[in-house]
């Protein structure tokens, strides 16, 4: 309390010296790229420019469709974008359902080489002017991710600061740690199967995917008798899969709990 | 003080001839003017300290010592055009149109030191005199040549002394500049002659060179000439072209192809070295020529609503090394092509996009708003995993895959299917394919389920895992 007290006095006294080197500086308010997805941007109007947003999240979780979201926004407001595959997975099609501006698009593809991966990040940091740009590590191993040096995080937050340039990294598991201004955290609910041709092939699996299916309004549920139609006729398949419900956490700097957030297949034949 | 070189008699091509004339000024003064095909006119003041002493025991005896070193100029350009096989008359006079007129009244050598212009001139016909000097039309000039022979005026001397108010009042402004120009009065600028500039720079090795540090050098000293030339002539190049003569007799060619014309050394000379670099020359270089495609300079006015992009010297450096880093044919914007085939596409040089500002801001963050539920998103492997399926009733019960990050293996817990693609049948790469969409229990992956599209190839009768929705 004392000390406290010392404190006020003594910048009270310098204060006519040393005005604006005591008063506290607001800090401008954080630019933001919008994702796409109305029920992420209502708490958080999107990711932050000029530091790393990390993706988190296992296989079939949600994230590249979230990703998928992120770059259709930016490259729809003519943002040029890059992204930098480690694993050479980046599937055109979906992103074209996705509407993505692929012209806007510059793809880098790593073929499974980590580190040509950050290297090249690196690269597209440095260079600058860019909206976007995608480090996609999500079929990174997790003990791979974990190896990752810290040095390139802070570097990669240095090439950052003060740059209009939003930095994504989708990853299985949190590595870039104090680095990320914001974690999104994302996990599967459910899955949406259209009703006419899906069928199980196990009784008990199938009874604890409808009583999942049950918490969630929007599902189309498989039952026996579908499965009886769909042997008996054995009608043609339409891309049946339909789509399926993900849950988006905010894990840093604050720890929201979202809501599920839906995303659905298109078809594209 | 300027010298007048008028070439009495041209042998030969009467342009080489024209071109050789210019060439013997251009070594006694850079400040030269190509006033017809066989006069030249070449700044020489200052030229004291070089030929001040150079024939000061020379032949005639003057009465003004300043006009010692014209003269000396003046024997120096009579002697190397003697060398060149020229006969020329060389005039020195304080004004360059003094020194023409007095280097086409055929005297072979003649100084006109200032004030005494009328006493050189005075005596030369008036059908010497050049109206073009005075920048007259040759109608204008036609009547006014006339009207003087008909008032009795026949020599420069004549003219001159004639009154300019009656001068003015009855042939014009035109008149009165010629009489300045017959009186040795006129002033004007030089018309410099700029010697063609080329985009080309090639320079011969002593030592053949073998190390690009050495080549760096040598890039670096061609290109910063190469553009100070573009600059001079406020000129871009969107063509770089390397040509290379090599130790082994043979020649080796690169072109560089930029998207937007630039004319900075610096990158040129990054780019080049990186070219060089991952295809390098079989052997060692001996001789190198670069040569640019000069072309208009890029326009750009942005905007302020207009989102940054990366400023294309910068990206096509950035290009290069990520094109260095992980291999030309992994960088690039992608076209899908217009085919069935699954995953068929090609890699473009990714080239910045037109940029219209009309889709940035509030407005289009509502759009975003109301946009519709977003697509799934889909990861294909490159090459699709082999996989081991059991089918029961010709459908997938159990899938075993393994890739090089994970494994997808377990009961398909749920699965819809088939659906049959097949195309390029007239082809040798003809496919055909039954595709499920499958839930897995993966035991293999940290996620309870994986979603994932599987199939199975028609012509090998092997299945396959696509890849995963994620």
């Amino acid at each position: 309390m004392t000390a406290a007290l010392a404190k006020i006095e003594i910048e009270s006294a310098l204060a006519r010296r040393f005005g604006p080197a005591f008063q506290r500086r607001e800090k401008p308010p954080v630019e933001v790229l919008p994702t796409g997805v109305s029920e992420i941007d209502l708490f958080m109007s999107g990711v932050p420019r000029g530091a790393i947003t990390e993706i988190v999240g296992a296989v079939s979780s949600g994230r590249t469709s979230l990703l998928m979201s992120f770059l259709a926004v930016a490259t729809g407001q003519e943002e040029t974008c890059a992204l930098v595959d480690c694993n050479d997975t980046f599937d055109l099609r979906s992103a074209n359902t996705a509407q993505v501006n692929l012209d806007r698009v510059l793809w880098v593809r790593c073929n499974h080489r980590l580190e040509r991966a950050f290297k090249a990040t690196d690269l597209l940091l440095q260079s600058g002017g860019f909206g976007l740009v995608v480090l996609n590590l999500a079929d990174v191993t997790a003990k791979c991710a974990r190896r990752v040096v810290s040095s390139w995080w802070f570097r990669f937050r240095r090439a950052l600061e003060n740059t209009p340039t939003a930095l994504i990294v989708i990853t299985p598991i949190a590595s870039v740690r104090s680095c990320a201004r914001l974690v999104l955290a994302v996990s599967k609910e459910t899955e949406v199967w259209r009703e006419a041709a899906a069928f199980r092939n196990n009784a008990k699996l199938s009874h604890d995917r409808e009583s999942a299916i049950t918490h969630a309004k929007h599902l189309s549920l498989v039952t026996e008798s579908t499965v009886k139609k769909q042997t008996e006729s054995l009608l043609p398949h339409s891309r049946l899969f339909r789509g399926m419900c993900v849950r988006v956490n905010q894990e840093r700097p604050t720890a929201w709990i979202g809501g599920p957030v839906r995303f659905s297949t298109h078809v594209y034949i | 003080m300027f010298a007048c070189i008028y070439g009495r008699t041209f042998s030969g091509d009467r342009e080489d001839s024209a071109r050789q004339l210019v060439d013997l000024a251009f070594t006694f003064s850079p400040l030269v003017e190509q006033t017809s095909a066989d006069t030249v006119v070449l700044d020489v003041a200052g030229q004291e300290l070089l030929f001040g002493s150079l024939l000061n025991s020379g032949q005639q005896a003057r009465s003004k010592p300043d006009a010692d070193w014209a003269w000396n100029i003046a024997h120096e350009i009579t002697r190397r055009s003697t060398q060149l096989g020229f006969k020329i008359s060389v005039s020195i006079a304080a004004s360059p149109d003094v020194a023409i007129h007095a280097a086409r009244s055929h005297q072979r050598l003649s100084v006109i030191t200032a004030g005494e212009e009328l006493i050189a001139l005075g005596e030369l016909p008036l059908k010497l005199l050049d109206y073009s000097l005075a920048g007259i039309d040759a109608k204008k000039a036609e009547e006014i040549r006339e009207t003087l022979e008909l008032w009795g005026v026949r020599t420069f001397g004549e003219f001159a002394r004639l009154p300019i108010a009656g001068i003015t009042q009855r042939l014009g402004q035109e008149g009165a500049q010629l009489q300045k120009l017959a009186q040795g009065k006129s002033e004007r600028h030089l018309h410099l002659f700029q010697p063609p500039i080329g985009f080309e720079q090639t320079l011969e090795l002593e030592h053949p060179v073998a190390e690009l540090d050495s080549l760096s050098f040598i890039f670096s000293r061609l290109l910063n000439q190469l553009c100070a030339n573009l600059n001079s002539q406020a000129m871009a190049t969107n063509e770089l072209c390397l040509y290379l003569k090599l130790e082994d007799k043979t020649e080796y060619e690169r072109a560089i192809t930029l998207p937007v014309p630039m004319r900075n050394p610096k990158t040129f000379l990054r780019l080049l070295l990186m070219e060089v670099e991952s295809k390098p020359p079989p052997a060692a270089i001996v001789a190198l020529t670069i040569k640019a495609e000069p072309v208009k300079p890029r326009e750009l006015q942005t905007g302020l609503f207009i989102p940054l992009a990366p400023e294309p010297e910068k990206l096509e450096l950035t290009l290069a090394r990520l094109a260095k880093l992980v291999g030309p044919g992994n960088v690039g914007s992608i076209e899908v092509l217009d085919t069935h085939r699954p995953d068929a596409f090609r890699l473009n040089k990714f080239r910045l996009s037109h940029r219209t500002g009309k889709n940035v801001g509030r407005k289009s963050r509502r759009a975003v708003e109301t946009t519709p539920v977003p697509a799934i998103g889909f990861r294909i492997f490159r090459p699709p995993w082999r996989a081991e399926v059991k089918t029961l009733n010709e459908r997938p019960t159990r899938i075993n895959s393994y890739g090089t990050a994970y494994a997808i293996r377990g009961q398909v817990i749920c699965a819809s299917g088939p659906w049959r693609t097949s195309g390029d049948w007239w082809r040798t790469d003809v496919w055909a394919r039954d595709e499920w969409d499958v839930a897995v229990s993966s035991s293999g992956s940290q996620e309870s389920e994986v979603l994932c599209r599987i199939y199975r190839d028609l012509i090998s009768e092997e299945w396959f895992v696509a890849g995963v929705y994620d």
